[in-house]
């Protein structure tokens, strides 16, 4: 071969070897993530080098902890990884779409069809389908007032694929509400405002949404108050210890008084620092009960402390950056960087602060706050993984929210969509088409009814009765989608499943192009440097 | 090597050295087979004749304990399923701090029992949704059962108290319970705030001193140290103290100083201001009324000299969290720099002195009357391990009370109740139609497993209790229980073995859970074993680096 002849090293695959690795590949781990699909999808259980554990039925995760070394597989897994990055659902639907278009592809090719005419005909589909996909979708109206119950709807369907469902149920109502609770008119939606704190406590249904902020560290003095009403906030990023000099200074003393008098020095600007905030203190506190809070992103040292303990003040130091931000979201006022103006208005205020100690872990709660922009989703459960789980979980679920109140609209789940876009390409866009593309039409539009096929294979259920009962109802033109506990179809508006519309979109567009990317390749040839071992 | 020759499926496209099992036989049955392992190792333990285990660690420390958690966790599970259950008992522990065993033994119970169902052709997935529901019955049910009149107790009356921490002091010291939970509750009662719901754990110290016996053992209302006074003064009676944090020493700056002498004279001076310095904070001290000076760091040789001129007894306590624990004692306030402290911040004992106690020696400080912050157990013991299982009975004793100061409720104890919730879950899985029923009678089965231990751990006859424990539930006696001394059914109310219910919800759910999740996973993908220092290693050299 002609590679060999110009370097003996390289490995070669051609024509129709190297098809068959990358369809045997895409079929590999279609198989692999074929059973987390749904909400009767199975559990994996990822076992780290160290031996830790991860649960998954996210194939996101599945395929970052994966590590996958097969080249084929790593395109797909990283189209996977592409759709959670831009619609934070959908990984195994499109794992699973490659697959399956692959594998219709396999069968055309085997007799003798060009891969070319294929992959022509995939273009087509997927434009149809795309364009299809805007007539099918249902929208929605967002107003100021989004519709609360549609929101709820999807962010369940999201989350019952990746919890078991009383779990997810509770989950819905947390999501839903956090995303509206940051959510700002004219702005897009920062998830980031959602802070996600865990604690290794008692019950996964335990994990609750708190408005305003939980912080996972707590005040560094014996004697500060571990519970605070009525609290005025002031967050800010200022050095409260003492630093050394950059340059390297020395005293030099003669007797003890000159040395007392250096420590007194040394403490001064620190010391001031402190007595202005403590002023403010006095200023907004006097005359009431209120209490004062100091959340400060830089270090406050122990005799710092002591002073604000002995004012009545509870103070945190290193809070994260992150939280800074939020702070100011949740609480109101503003982060300070200078002591020196200071004036009550850069105070927020906060109903509720108290400390919750577990274990070693201190937490810190501030809660009740006024109109917040920010909220917390504390996550417990009774151990790591769960919590990993639990995370992952509301992750995808806040995403498929944002993502509902910017696509403005919805798209029937539990496969109702697959199915009306296959009866359409076969029946209507299918005549349109000249020539020998109609196969790869074809081919595509049996690769879409991989979905409800893979949701009745994981439910239990017989997959042809299921598909036939579907289509023939999309014949008579009923839309309906499958019922996971009987077979039967229904109505997805009904019960009230829909998926993202942009989830959709995103699956669609990726898909085919990757599956045309693998079938076009007619050469596989390893002949670059080995990186790993030199030899 | 060719592409051509790579197998078909995942295992092509893992990185070397990873495993993927899945599948029924290979996940799942493998997983329930290991969890049947751990459980029963563990459930030799279960109960007051419970056996014990020795375990020796990777640091060579022996453990002789019938104590689960501490079994597990020594044990150092590798099997990942295994480890689920392992950290379902560390959640229980963590939570209530008793009833780790009952949570590994009932699930790997659970999981037994759903290895037979497999077998029989049931799905995971149904199994499943018996065991959940099965699991919320269970709850209804526990909250039957419990004991009228037990909702409200007085966490201040020793009897009570007592009443409902025995069987579980029961279980880890059995025949000692009656002296121990005497201890135990007299040390809780005392620092039991105003509001019993803020117990803390923390304020009951244990202190493990090898000598004499058991009955030795006291309560010391304050705190025991092991540590001797640095100065001469060894005993002081009523005396105020005061608490330095950050040492008794000269005062330094935080930047480097260096001392300028030009001459001898100056280098005299220097001495003796410094001295006179010293000699002015300590004064000041001595003048504010203390007679006892607590540091947290080190005290320097000349502090040390004029605190006995001035006789004030000096402490050295170094550990930072130890510090705080005696501010709360003996009500002081502690002072960053030796200065002179102001009459609040001044605490007071009662008596403080220096005593060998079996040859070690220790300060005592007692607080009579306004020491209600720290009490402390002393415990002795011919053994270092003895010592150590008692501390740990001390400790459940402890979460128990913490327990039952949040939720006194309680429910009968040997094994009554389970037989209860297994003869009504059973009803209930009779009027279940489908396939849930079978689950839900195995998980009523599952149940059967604490009274059979129980036998079986006192050498009795298993089946012959059984039969008769059921025959009593059916006529109605639902407080009939097993009596372990004489070998015979007893009401528990007679036997007076009660369990809290918080300690039997939590197990109960936590086992469940556990059971689930090793049942829902049916892939397993395990990485390579990570080179390098194993974990436990590195996480003792990570613990033992700065807290604060």
């Amino acid at each position: 071969m002609s590679v060999r002849v110009l370097n003996p090293n390289a490995e070669v695959l051609n024509k129709s070897a190297a098809l068959h690795m990358t369809i045997n590949a895409a079929k590999g781990l279609q198989d692999v993530l074929k059973s987390n699909l749904g909400p009767k999808g199975t559990i994996k259980m990822l076992v780290g080098g160290s031996g830790d554990i991860k649960l998954t039925k996210d194939g996101n995760t599945l395929l970052k902890e994966m590590q996958i070394q097969n080249p084929t597989a790593i395109m797909i897994a990283r189209t996977a990884v592409a759709q959670d990055d831009i619609s934070g659902d959908g990984t195994t639907s499109t794992v699973i779409f490659i697959g399956e278009l692959m594998k219709q592809s396999e069968r055309c090719i085997d007799e003798g069809m060009h891969p070319r005419v294929l992959v022509d005909g995939f273009e087509i589909a997927k434009r149809a389908t795309l364009q299809f996909l805007d007539t099918f979708k249902t929208p929605v109206v967002m107003g100021d007032e989004p519709d609360k119950e549609i929101l709820k709807m999807v962010a369940r369907t999201t989350l019952r694929t990746k919890l078991y469902e009383s779990l997810a149920d509770q989950l819905t109502d947390i999501v839903v509400n956090s995303v509206l609770c940051i959510r700002k008119p004219e702005e897009p939606i920062d998830l980031f405002m959602v802070e996600i704190m865990h604690m290794r406590h008692k019950f996964d249904v335990d994990t609750r949404l708190v408005e305003g902020l939980v912080l996972d560290h707590g005040s560094r003095h014996p004697d500060m108050k571990r519970r605070a009403e009525n609290c005025h906030i002031l967050t800010c990023n200022v050095s409260l210890e003492y630093e050394k000099s950059e340059i390297n200074a020395g005293f030099f003393y003669s007797n003890a008084d000159q040395r007392e008098a250096m420590v007194t020095a040394e403490r001064r600007s620190v010391d001031e620092r402190v007595k202005k905030i403590i002023e403010l203190k006095n200023k907004v506190c006097a005359g009431n009960d209120n209490s004062f809070v100091i959340l400060n992103q830089k270090g406050i040292d122990p005799p710092s402390l002591d002073l604000l303990a002995r004012e009545g003040i509870i103070a945190l130091r290193r809070a994260k950056r992150r939280n800074m931000e939020r702070l100011v979201l949740a609480c109101g006022g503003e982060a300070v960087n200078s002591v020196d103006d200071l004036t009550p208005d850069c105070l927020g205020w906060a109903g509720l602060v108290y400390e919750h100690v577990l274990g070693e872990e201190k937490y810190t709660f501030v809660e009740q706050v006024k109109n917040p922009h920010s909220c917390t989703i504390l996550i417990k459960g009774p151990n790591d993984h769960t919590i990993a789980q639990i995370k992952d979980a509301v992750r995808d679920g806040l995403r498929s929210v944002k993502n509902t109140l910017e696509d403005e609209c919805v798209v029937l789940g539990a496969g109702a969509f697959e199915v009306a876009a296959r009866q359409h390409l076969m029946n209507v866009v299918k005549k349109t088409v000249q020539g020998r593309a109609q196969l790869g039409v074809e081919a595509f539009a049996n690769a879409l009814l991989v979905v409800p096929k893979t949701l009745a294979e994981n439910a239990g259920l017989d997959t042809q009765d299921v598909i036939i009962s579907l289509t023939s109802e999309h014949d008579k033109g009923n839309v309906v989608g499958l019922n996971l506990q009987d077979g039967e179809p229904i109505d997805p508006q009904l019960t009230g499943i829909f998926d993202n519309y942009s989830v959709k979109r995103q699956l669609i567009n990726s898909g085919p192009v990757i599956a045309s990317q693998l079938l076009l390749v007619d050469e596989v040839i390893r002949a670059g440097r080995n990186m790993r071992k030199p030899t | 090597m060719g592409y051509s020759m790579q197998p078909y499926g995942i295992q092509s496209m893992l990185k070397e050295g990873y495993r993927h099992l899945s599948g029924l036989d290979e996940a799942v049955i493998k997983n329930i087979e290991a969890c049947k392992e751990l459980s029963t190792i563990t459930r030799t333990s279960l109960g007051p004749n419970g056996m014990n285990k020795m375990v020796i660690n990777h640091l060579d420390k022996l453990f002789v304990t019938s104590d689960a958690a501490t079994i597990v966790n020594e044990l150092e599970i590798q099997h990942p399923a295994a480890k689920i259950l392992v950290l379902a008992a560390r959640a229980q522990q963590e939570e209530i701090g008793d009833g780790a065993n009952l949570t590994i033994s009932f699930a790997g119970e659970l999981l037994q029992n759903a290895e037979e169902l497999i077998r029989m052709g049931l799905h995971p997935s149904e199994i499943i949704s018996g065991y959940i529901k099965a699991t919320n019955k269970t709850v209804e049910i526990l909250e039957q059962l419990v004991e009228s009149g037990s909702e409200t107790m007085d966490v201040r009356n020793k009897e009570e108290v007592v009443f409902r921490m025995r069987a579980a002091v029961a279980s880890k010291q059995f025949g000692q319970e009656e002296i121990i939970c005497s201890l135990v509750a007299d040390a809780c009662i005392q620092v039991c705030p105003k509001n019993p719901t803020n117990f803390n754990v923390d304020n009951v110290r244990v202190a493990k001193l090898l000598g004499g016996g058991l009955h030795n053992s006291c309560i010391v209302r304050g705190m025991v140290l092991k540590s001797d006074a640095v100065g001469s003064i060894k005993k002081m009676e009523k005396a105020k103290v005061a608490v330095f944090a950050g040492g008794v020493d000269t005062s330094a700056t935080e930047t480097k100083g260096t001392i300028l002498i030009h001459s001898a004279s100056q280098l005299e001076n220097y001495a003796k201001t410094e001295e006179a310095k010293v000699e002015e904070l300590i004064k000041a001290v001595a003048e504010s009324g203390a007679k006892v000076i607590v540091s947290g760091g080190p005290v320097g040789e000349m502090a040390l000299h004029f605190c006995e001129r001035y006789k004030i007894m000096v402490l050295k306590i170094s550990s930072k969290f130890e510090l705080r624990r005696f501010c709360r004692t003996a009500g002081a306030v502690a002072h960053l720099k030796l200065s002179r402290p102001s009459p609040d911040d001044l605490g007071y004992v009662d008596s403080i002195s220096v005593e060998e106690i079996g040859g070690v020696t220790v300060t005592i400080a007692r607080n009579e009357e306004g020491g209600n912050s720290i009490s402390t157990v002393v415990l002795r013991g011919s053994t270092d391990s003895i010592l150590d299982d008692l501390e740990r009975a001390v400790d459940d004793g402890v979460n128990t009370y913490k327990a039952m100061c949040r939720d006194s409720r309680i429910v009968p104890g040997a094994a009554a109740t389970e037989i209860e919730l297994a003869q009504r879950l059973k009803e209930y899985a009779n009027a279940e139609t489908g396939l849930d029923k079978y689950a839900i009678t195995k998980y009523a089965e599952s149940f059967e497993f604490v009274p059979k231990t129980l036998a079986d751990n006192a050498g009795l006859n298993a089946m012959e209790i059984i039969a008769a424990l059921y025959t009593g539930h059916g006529s109605g006696n639902t407080k009939l229980g097993i009596d372990l001394e004489e070998g015979a059914c007893k009401d528990a109310s007679e036997t007076k073995v009660w369990d809290l219910f918080a300690t039997k919800l939590f197990a109960l759910k936590y086992a469940s859970d556990a059971a689930c999740t090793v049942l829902r996973v049916d892939q397993i993908i395990m990485a390579k074993q990570a080179g390098g220092p194993n974990r436990a290693a590195a996480a003792a050299a990570g613990a033992g680096g700065d807290e604060d």
